[in-house]
């Protein structure tokens, strides 16, 4: 019992964690259609800014945050204007910008591995190697607090799409892009937004990834995949839907790294991610055909 | 006469793609209800795109009290007073009744104003007020299209553009939004509406414009489009049953 537990909490943790990394991506999608490959690769950007600042200054990773969140959601911006703008015309717009941000993703790899080599990183705060005990169940400290910022930040933002102007602007275009423009949203800016904001997001993950994981460069091609995963057993677009698919997976690999083996553990996002395919492609909370 | 919207001899297309609308005029007048009537494929529904902004006017002119309105956003030309309900997609499906009305008074500042103006809006439709924490998606034809026009009246538009309200409903229910157009037009609201069924449309209206292959045929009193024997043929069914 106190096994179950304990995997729970562990998977529960770092699930949290998962949903901050996928809500960017799945948000970005939701708004402008665009599959964002390049999400992860722009995680591990923030979490170099957060080590950076660890190293260097010794600042700690949770502060850091709001940092690396604002210079992401700026690099977001930089990206759309350079990037996607153009591409918004396209008819083929939703094809394109899997190829373009599979380059771009490639890009800030070989971008950061210049410019910190392919070594492993980690940044190593005092709680990231406490932790509290609860009878014979142990919660790291590290994970516990990632996730509930996590948490946090998430639930700040539904908040924020809820009740907020620009957030039911966000909503609208996500739901119907002509109807929103056609009620007077600048669907341009709020797509700006809307990149800025999942960049953001993005930043904001790295920074706890930071502790949570070791990273280098190349990581974030194990990520695509569990992110992938996880955003589609939500239902693209939906950010409830994300935080359900990312606990909920994250919980299943817990227990099937503890039961059957750790290197069976990232198969299990694999695996999930062909059978919702083939079982409920719109995943859990996602958008069926409009309606007229 | 006063004019309130003059589109003269305007083109405009899909992207990249052939002129669907060429040659195609317009003269409303304040406060009347305007008909375009035209075969499928004629262009209607594209004609109203290039005014409200969707697409990019390549030629001609569409102006609104004096001012020019080519190469505005469809955020902008709202914003002057020209409102436009899609054929289709008009709603959020998955927003509850009075948040599709709450983005309808997207762009009034005033919050404390909008939800009075929506509260306003409830207390006229008994329809809307019976399901306004329902999901848009999940009304019947026919309340969702009462819902796309009563969200016009949000903002107080001058100008509303209807791309046929009547698709699809049953006749008891098109009579029902030939009645919400009336009202509109009875609070000041001009009113221009495309419409596939020409008799019923015209004799809804004010003013009759006939569109064809991009280009405006004919322009008139509603009762003279309806009298007029190439109209008859072309668009009414044959000849005149009189
Ligand atoms: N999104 C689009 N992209 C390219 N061409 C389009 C698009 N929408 C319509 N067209 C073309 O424009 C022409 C006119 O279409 P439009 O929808 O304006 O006609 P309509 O008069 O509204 O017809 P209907 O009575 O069927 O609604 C058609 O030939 C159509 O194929
Ligand atoms: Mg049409």
């Amino acid at each position: 019992m106190a096994e179950i537990l304990q995997i729970l909490i562990l998977g529960l943790a770092l699930g949290g964690v998962i949903a901050l990394m996928g809500s960017g991506l799945s948000l970005v999608f939701g708004v402008m259609r665009i599959v964002n490959l390049a999400h992860p690769a722009l995680i591990i950007g923030g979490a170099y800014i957060t080590y950076l600042a660890f190293k260097t200054f010794d600042i700690d990773p949770i502060a850091m945050l709001p940092v690396a969140a604002v210079a992401m959601a700026a690099v977001g911006v930089v990206l759309y204007r350079l990037l996607f703008q153009r591409e918004a015309k396209s008819a083929k717009y939703s094809e394109m910008t899997v190829l373009l941000t599979f380059a771009l993703a490639m890009m800030v790899e070989g971008l950061l591995g210049g410019l910190f080599t392919n070594t492993q990183r980690v940044t190593s705060p005092d709680y990231a190697t406490a932790a509290f005990f609860i009878g014979d169940v142990f919660i790291p400290k590290g994970q516990l607090y990632a996730g509930l910022v996590s948490l946090a930040i998430i639930a700040a933002l539904s908040l924020f799409l809820k009740y907020s102007r620009l957030g039911y602007a966000i909503r609208a275009t996500t739901q119907n892009r002509e109807a929103a423009e056609l009620l007077g949203v600048n669907v341009q800016f709020i797509s700006v937004l809307a990149f800025a904001i999942g960049i953001g997001l993005a930043g904001a993950a790295g920074s706890l990834v930071s502790f949570v994981f070791s990273f280098f460069p190349a990581k974030h091609w194990e990520w695509i995949a569990m992110l992938m995963s996880v955003v589609v057993l939500g239902g693209m677009g939906s950010i409830l839907g994300t935080v359900v698919g990312a606990l909920i997976l994250s919980v299943v690999a817990a227990f099937v790294g503890t039961w059957i083996g750790a290197t069976w553990s990232t198969l299990t996002f694999f695996l999930a991610l062909f059978i919702i395919l083939l079982v409920r492609p719109q995943g859990l909370f996602g958008e069926k055909p409009e309606m007229a | 006469m006063t004019k309130l919207l003059e589109v003269t001899n305007i083109t405009a297309g899909y992207g990249d793609g052939p002129a669907i609308i060429d040659g195609a005029q317009l003269t409303i007048e304040p406060g009347k209800v305007h008909c375009i009537i035209g075969p499928n494929g004629a262009g209607k529904s594209t004609l109203l795109k290039a005014i409200c902004g969707m697409l990019s006017i390549r030629k001609g002119d569409v102006v609104f009290k004096g001012e020019r309105l080519n190469g505005l956003r469809p955020d902008q030309i709202l914003r002057k007073g020209i409102c436009f309900v899609p054929q289709e997609r008009a709603l959020f499906a998955k927003m509850t009744v009075r948040e599709n009305l709450r983005m309808g008074g997207f762009i009034l500042d005033d919050k404390r104003e909008l939800e009075r103006r929506i509260d306003g809006i409830l207390e006229r439709f008994p329809i809307l007020r019976e399901r306004a924490d329902q999901h848009a998606g999940t009304m019947s034809g026919g309340q969702q299209q009462t819902l796309a026009m009563a969200r016009t009246l949000i903002i107080k538009p001058d100008i509303v553009m209807l791309d046929e309200p009547s698709l699809g409903l049953a006749p008891k229910v098109v009579q029902e939004m030939f009645d919400i157009m009336k009202m509109m037009s009875a609070e000041g609201v001009t009113v221009l509406l495309v419409e596939q069924n020409a008799l019923m449309g015209l004799k809804n209206a004010d003013w009759g414009v006939v569109l064809d292959l991009g280009r405006t045929l004919f322009e008139g009193p509603a009762a003279t489009v309806l009298a007029d024997p190439r109209i008859q043929e072309l668009y009414l069914g044959g000849k005149k049953a009189a």
